[in-house]
């Protein structure tokens, strides 16, 4: 854990649970609260430390992830909180320029 | 009206949508013998379209509207009749059944319900007798002020309980299950995640489990492996590319392996046939079980007795998934955006591409092919 440092306060509560020996009760959860099916990197980089391996275009992968909640940090939840993101744009190559960011809703 | 023929299915009714896919001939091929008459593709396509393509004809026979499927359509599984594609939508929620002759939905069941929400992550088989579904469920309490994760369960539904169906039965089911497959025997299925294990049926009793990421195979690195296309068409031998690290000496080399589960025999086997070079989604064995063909983007031939890499070619784009003519002589790819490509499986020639109607993005759906008789 000393390699890893908080960025949010829930996280924050995660080190609490370690110095208090509650690690038991922090589950890993899995298609929960949010959009974090996988943890995976993302599309940065591929095995070999390029991105020649990567899927290309990157459109013919987007709604591959998208759907399944891939990469969470950068596109929306469409799982659970941002259904209809997509709604109305069935082809990324062609769409992509409609699909926009998303705000919380107050 | 319009009616769909499907092998071995003798009523043939009701109303397609459309049945108007543009294809392109791949010039330099188009000597080459079409495939055979009889087969037919099913793929789907953003918002919420099945379709049914006629391999020979490179067209698409039918295209049918899913209800509840604006999402997308990721899993499609075909009854052993070949009457009906039961398919996962609503973002994991629903399960749908749609009459290929017809596209009348004629299954749905609703796997949330109020203050529970559970999503079903690509996992769904059906029994050989065509009666029951096997559906993976990942349940989440949604309370005021908090979401109770609950434990998974497999959650078994009957095939004749129409659009209002609920489960006849559930069982305690592992976490990171990722797809189920029915074996012949009638008895049990396989769910495969981290590792590979099999339940009986009736009673969702564990009946073994076997590593996958805890396999004990000498010098080689725990592996790592993609596997959401239940597809197991036409040998019964579902295949996965699998990845791991071969230690010699001092030095490590990440190599590809390919592993083969029957679900007939239970044999289980793995193979390395390259250092890693290319990546591989999903792959499926020929006929005559000489070769299993990948796709990403590239396609991949491997020589299954040979343990080599036997060809590679290029591909337009990433594609996810791959299926193979009943003859073994033409590959069928899809997945991702919005076109079926068609390959020569001899020598890994472009023959094909079809335009699916509308192009929408078939993103993860399942490609399945209903072999003529």
């Amino acid at each position: 854990m000393s390699e890893l440092k908080p960025t949010n306060r829930k996280a924050e509560l995660l080190l609490d649970a370690v110095a208090e020996g509650h690690v038991p009760e922090v589950l890993a959860m899995e298609t929960v609260a949010g959009c974090a099916t996988t943890f995976d990197p993302g599309w940065e980089v591929d095995p070999f430390g390029g991105v020649a391996s990567l899927c290309q275009p990157m459109e013919a992968d987007l709604y591959g992830c998208s759907d399944p909640c891939w990469w969470p940090a950068q596109v929306p939840d469409t799982m659970n909180t941002y259904p209809n993101w997509d709604a109305g744009k069935p082809s990324a190559p062609a769409d992509w320029r409609d699909l926009d960011a998303v705000y919380p809703k107050k | 009206m319009s009616s769909v023929k499907i092998p071995g299915l003798k009523r043939a009714c009701g109303r397609a949508i459309a049945a108007a896919g543009i294809f392109v001939a791949a010039s330099s091929l188009a000597h080459a013998a079409a495939a055979p008459a009889g087969d037919l593709l099913v793929t789907a396509a953003k918002p919420d379209r099945l379709f049914i393509i006629d391999a020979a004809a490179r067209s698409v026979r039918a295209e049918y509207r899913v209800p509840g499927a604006e999402g997308g359509i990721s899993t499609i599984v075909i009854s052993p009749d070949q009457r009906t594609a039961y398919t996962l939508v609503d973002r994991m929620e629903r399960i749908v059944g749609v009459d290929l002759a017809s596209g009348r939905e004629v299954f749905r069941a609703d796997l949330s319900t109020p203050g529970e929400r559970v999503k079903d992550f690509f996992a769904l088989a059906i029994t050989p007798d065509g009666k029951e579904l096997v559906a993976y469920e990942l349940p989440t309490l949604l309370k005021p002020s908090e979401y109770v994760v609950e434990e998974p369960r497999f959650a078994v539904f009957r095939t004749t309980a129409g659009l209002e169906a609920k489960p006849v039965r559930s069982f305690p089911a592992p976490r990171r299950i990722h797809m189920l497959l029915a074996r012949p025997n009638g008895r049990s299925f396989y769910a495969l995640g981290f590792d590979l294990y099999e339940y009986d049926l009736k009673s969702g009793k564990l009946l073994g489990t076997r590593g996958i990421q805890q396999w004990q195979i000498p010098e080689h690195a725990q592996p790592d492996l993609l596997a959401f296309w239940p597809v197991t068409e036409p040998t019964g031998i579902f295949t996965s590319p699998i990845y791991t690290e071969v230690k010699a000496g001092a030095e490590s080399t990440p190599t590809t392996a390919m592993m083969s589960l029957d679900l007939k025999t239970g044999d289980l086997s793995y193979f390395d046939f390259e250092p890693l070079s290319a990546l591989i989604f999903s792959t499926i064995l020929s006929p005559d079980r000489k070769h299993a063909y990948g796709v990403y983007t590239t396609l991949t031939s491997v020589d299954m007795a040979g343990h080599r890499l036997a060809k590679r070619v290029p591909l337009d784009h990433t594609f996810y998934d791959v299926n193979v003519s009943s003859d073994g002589r033409e590959i069928y790819i899809a997945g991702t955006n919005c076109d079926v490509g068609f390959y020569d499986a001899g020598s890994l020639e472009k023959k094909a591409i079809l335009r699916l109607p509308g192009c929408g993005d078939q993103a993860l759906s399942t490609l399945r092919v209903i072999h003529g008789r």
